[in-house]
């Protein structure tokens, strides 16, 4: 496809990284020379200099021929323009980063007046990702699909699990009768997808799909339940606290949050009033303990410095809070974050990259089987998909022990109207099913890309 | 340094040009021509491809290892290039091969051979050939065919294609490269038909197409074009040779009817202001030397375009011209022709962003608070790239000057020395006086062939990947 990202920044960067690397033809537009450069000379991209509200320029970059515009600058308003002048040249698909919570509130009718095909708001995805994790404390990470009926959780196994120096196979019936699959694995930087004769280590970090219940089940078994988080302590008062703090509230969670600004303060108070607010400086480790940090069962770090974020949440583990996650824009780094025990890391970049490459591949095979949604799971090392099986797909009605499928991907589970199917050998997919696949490093972007190249079985209808 | 990867790549360029020398053994077989210098060249070049292009590399590529890339794939192409050279026997020492064959993949055009009509049909085909794929660089090529290098190739496309700035067509390098390609290809075509239907057979015809295409200056005729004696084929190639110092973006505007855009390209313009302004002037000035105006301006248009596209063919010995006259071909040798195609030089634009940046510095001089900005094509030029221009023009100063330096050893005049270095970094084929358009460079030591078989070469990748091939600090560890 032929795409435009108007801004190099850090989201316009990683998005263009993305979709270089899965072929798209990619034109970065920024007025930054230095910015410009950067991307030119990494990526295999092309790059037009000026401003992205000149139509001079958008027609420069293609815009006429482009099937997606994305208008990442970091100006809301140069966004908006972007995205109008983008569709009246002919751009069939705009993408817009509006990110002031001032037009949250009317960012439907900005969508529908300037014609902009989806906004989004990288602090705001942020912020839903971190509730969500506050929401399952047991799980290091979480993904829903099918609205919620499946989930798909990480956590990292402990010396003296049951499960650790057994292979799966041999796991205990009351595991067995759960309705969930353990689906990737993440040993020491390389990810995995386990079969039965997998033996887990400690320190291994295992993903799991499932019914939510059986993955509350399991963690109960596993002695690992942790209570309802009622008690959070936020770090940084920046935009993404303030639309955490917008849904955490609404939870009913109490809330405190250090600011070093006071005016950021102020507006703080002034819209949660619920919330208690500190203004002192957030790495201050004596301001944390007269705070009575120990007494939360969350902590979030959200300055906007990376590193503040890591030294204070690796010192908020340190004094034996339970939940600790932890925002970091530099994903390069993010192998040592993990081996340091950090495992909830949010990277708001890599947020937002995700869901415009899911859109993407959205738009690419709108004709073939629809895929509903896509996370990146274990650092980026494989990727979780929802599609629905459409008439198009092949070998519908055939039994999966007759099907091969490709090296690396894994159909972790099947919703077939109100039943969640936890695939077997005699399993089969038929028209309207929702399944999920897991594949190891990506590449997946239609169902019928599971199959393995050579035709195993019957070809199905 | 990952030099194991630099050289995998080596390795895979190698490949392709044992690919792109069975095309002269299948005219020296139709030609009923001893196969055998070619067989031989093809089998050392597969077996070294094949085995540096084998080795295992980490795929750490930054911009140290794209320029010794380039710069080192551009030394192993000169020497396997002088392999069929060295083997069919015509050539007195292994230097004079490699002379040859650095000449022709940086499409210079000067020769050491006295006799060339003596040589086989294959050995002029191969040399020949070597123009036409020096001309859009054999890096671009690489690109282009093969698919995944799993590396940043821009990085080697842009060491090897010319000008101040570089600029991709579409977004994709691969595409990029198989356009410039597919023209490339287009225009020499043409070029061929042309010729044969204007009455050249149909081997001259693609010998004068690839060296025209390459704008490189290699003949199958020791008389050059002038052998032909035919006013068709001059204008022909003249017309060609101009079309393909033009920057090749411009075509791709063309095609994708940007008509007014194409038009508007400063460099474009500056260039034909130039050629117009060059003919006028040596018409009038040769008027002595020929019967008539038409004769005159026959002959000297065919010069100019000749030497400011680098390509170096010849019709007339502008040796005998008035001295007058071949200063201005020593200028325009010196400008060159445009960025972005095939043709040597300093080129078109970095001339023209002189030349406004000279005027701009006027202007500071009178009022030195002004503030003023130095624009091509109706865009900022930034001041990096400015900077860039004014060390680039010193180096190309400085390399003329060393190489010329080093030529005198062999007690020539100082013409011949400085036009031989000129000639040479340019990548233009004749010099002045004694290796003018009917001389040659048989005459000069080992040591000299040496040094302007590495400038032509440093010429071609615009010297700075051949000056950091020979820098301590790229090899240094930290």
């Amino acid at each position: 496809m032929d795409i435009v990202i108007v801004g190099s920044g850090k989201v316009g960067f990683s998005l263009a990284e993305q979709l270089a690397k899965e072929e798209h033809n990619v034109t970065v537009v920024d007025s930054d020379e230095e910015a410009l450069h950067r991307a030119g000379d990494q990526l295999d991209v092309m790059t037009v200099r000026g401003n992205g509200v000149s139509a001079a320029t958008l027609r420069e970059a293609g815009v006429d021929r482009a099937d997606l515009l994305v208008a990442a600058t970091n100006a809301d308003e140069v966004n908006m323009v972007c995205c109008l002048t983008a569709k009246d040249l002919g751009a069939k698909y705009t993408i817009a980063r509006i990110r002031n919570p001032e037009y949250t509130a009317s960012v439907a009718e900005l969508r529908r007046n300037l014609k902009i095909d989806m906004a989004i708001n990288p602090e705001n995805s942020t912020a839903v990702e971190i509730s969500r994790l506050l929401r399952f404390p047991s799980a290091a990470n979480i993904e829903t699909f099918c609205r919620g009926r499946v989930e798909l959780m990480g956590f990292r196994l402990q010396e003296g699990d049951f499960l650790v120096g057994s292979p799966l196979y041999a796991l205990p019936d009351k595991v067995k009768k759960l309705s969930l699959l353990f689906c990737a694995v993440e040993r020491g930087g390389e990810v995995s997808i386990p079969n039965g004769s997998f033996v887990p280590k400690a320190e291994d970090k295992l993903y799991m799909v499932g019914r939510p219940d059986s993955l509350d089940q399991f963690f109960r078994q596993l002695g690992r339940y942790a209570p309802k988080v009622k008690q959070v302590f936020l770090v940084g008062g920046g935009k993404v606290s303030m639309y955490l703090a917008t849904i955490l509230d609404r939870m009913g969670i109490r809330l405190k949050i250090v600011e070093r600004s006071e005016a950021r303060c102020r507006l703080i108070s002034e819209r949660f009033p619920r919330v208690t607010v500190i203004c002192g400086d957030g790495t201050d480790s004596e301001l944390l303990e007269s705070e009575n940090l120990t007494a939360s069962d969350a902590f979030v770090a959200l300055t906007d410095r990376d590193e503040d974020n890591l030294i204070i949440s690796l010192y908020a583990m340190q004094q034996g809070i339970k939940k600790v996650i932890t925002k970091c824009n530099r994903q390069n780094y993010a192998g040592i974050v993990r081996s340091l025990g950090l495992d909830s890391v949010i990277s708001p970049k890599f947020v937002t990259a995700s869901n415009i490459v899911h859109v993407v591949r959205g738009l690419q095979n709108s004709q073939g089987s629809v895929m509903n949604s896509l996370h990146r799971i274990a650092g980026g090392g494989a990727e979780a998909m929802e599609f629905t099986v459409g008439p198009g797909t092949k070998h519908l009605g055939v039994p999966l022990k007759d099907l091969r499928l490709r090296p690396g991907v894994l159909l972790a589970v099947i919703v077939r109207k109100n039943d969640i199917i936890i695939p077997e050998g005699s399993s089969f997919l038929q028209k309207d099913d929702r399944v999920i696949i897991i594949a190891r490093g990506g590449g997946v972007l239609d169902l019928n890309d599971i199959y393995g190249s050579e035709p195993a079985g019957g070809a199905g209808a | 340094m990952n030099i194991k990867l630099v050289l995998k790549l080596v390795g895979r360029v190698l490949l392709l040009e044992a690919a792109a020398l069975s095309l002269p053994l299948l005219v020296a077989l139709i030609y009923g021509e001893t196969p055998y210098p070619f067989l031989l060249s093809i089998a050392i070049v597969a077996v070294v491809g094949l085995g540096l292009s084998t080795l295992p590399a980490r795929q750490q590529f930054f911009t140290r290892e794209g320029f010794v890339a380039v710069g080192l794939i551009w030394i192993f192409t000169g020497l396997v290039g002088a392999l069929p050279f060295l083997f069919c026997g015509y050539f007195a020492t292994p230097m004079d091969a490699i002379f040859e064959s650095c000449s022709g993949f940086t499409t210079t055009g000067s020769t050491i051979l006295t006799d060339i009509e003596a040589l086989p049909k294959g050995i002029l085909f191969w040399r020949a050939f070597t123009h036409w794929l020096g001309g859009m660089g054999v890096l671009v090529l690489t690109t282009a065919i093969v698919p995944k290098l799993g590396i940043r190739s821009h990085y080697l496309t842009q060491a090897e294609t010319p000008g101040p700035v570089f600029s991709k067509l579409v977004p994709k390098q691969s595409q990029t490269s198989k356009i410039l390609y597919a023209m490339y290809f287009a225009l020499t075509a043409l070029e061929t038909l042309c010729l044969k239907i204007a009455g050249m057979p149909l081997y001259d015809a693609f010998i004068h197409a690839f060296s025209t295409a390459g704008t490189g200056g290699f003949s199958n005729r020791n008389a050059s074009v002038g052998a032909y004696n035919s006013v068709p084929i001059d204008i022909i190639i003249t017309v060609f040779m101009l079309l393909f110092s033009i920057n090749f973006a411009v075509y791709f505007l063309i095609l994708t009817q940007k008509w007014r855009e194409a038009l508007a390209s400063d460099e474009l313009r500056f260039f034909l202001a130039v050629v117009a302004l060059a003919t006028a002037v040596l018409t009038l000035s040769n008027l002595g030397v020929y019967s008539d105006l038409w004769e005159s301006l026959r002959y000297t248009v065919f010069q100019v375009a000749s030497i400011i596209s680098t390509t170096g063919f010849g019709t007339t010995d502008f040796v005998l011209w008035p001295q007058f006259s071949q200063v201005i071909i020593i200028l325009i040798m010196f400008c060159g022709a445009s960025a972005g195609s095939t043709g040597g030089g300093m080129k078109c634009s970095r001339v023209l962003l002189l030349l406004r940046a000279i005027r701009r510095e006027i202007h500071r001089i009178t009022h030195p608070r002004s503030v003023e900005v130095v624009k091509l094509d109706g865009k900022l030029v930034s001041e990096a790239t400015l900077h860039t221009l004014l060390v680039f023009l010193g180096a190309y100063v400085i390399t003329v000057f060393t190489a010329a330096l080093i030529i005198s050893l062999d007690g020539e005049s100082f013409a011949v020395s400085f036009s031989a270095a000129l000639t040479c970094v340019s990548n233009v084929g004749p010099g002045l006086e004694a290796i003018g358009p009917s001389g040659n460079f048989a005459a000069f030591s080992g040591l000299s062939k040496g040094v302007m078989s590495l400038c032509m070469i440093a010429g071609r990748l615009e010297i700075f990947p051949i000056l950091v091939l020979f820098s301590p600090s790229t090899w240094r560890r930290l």
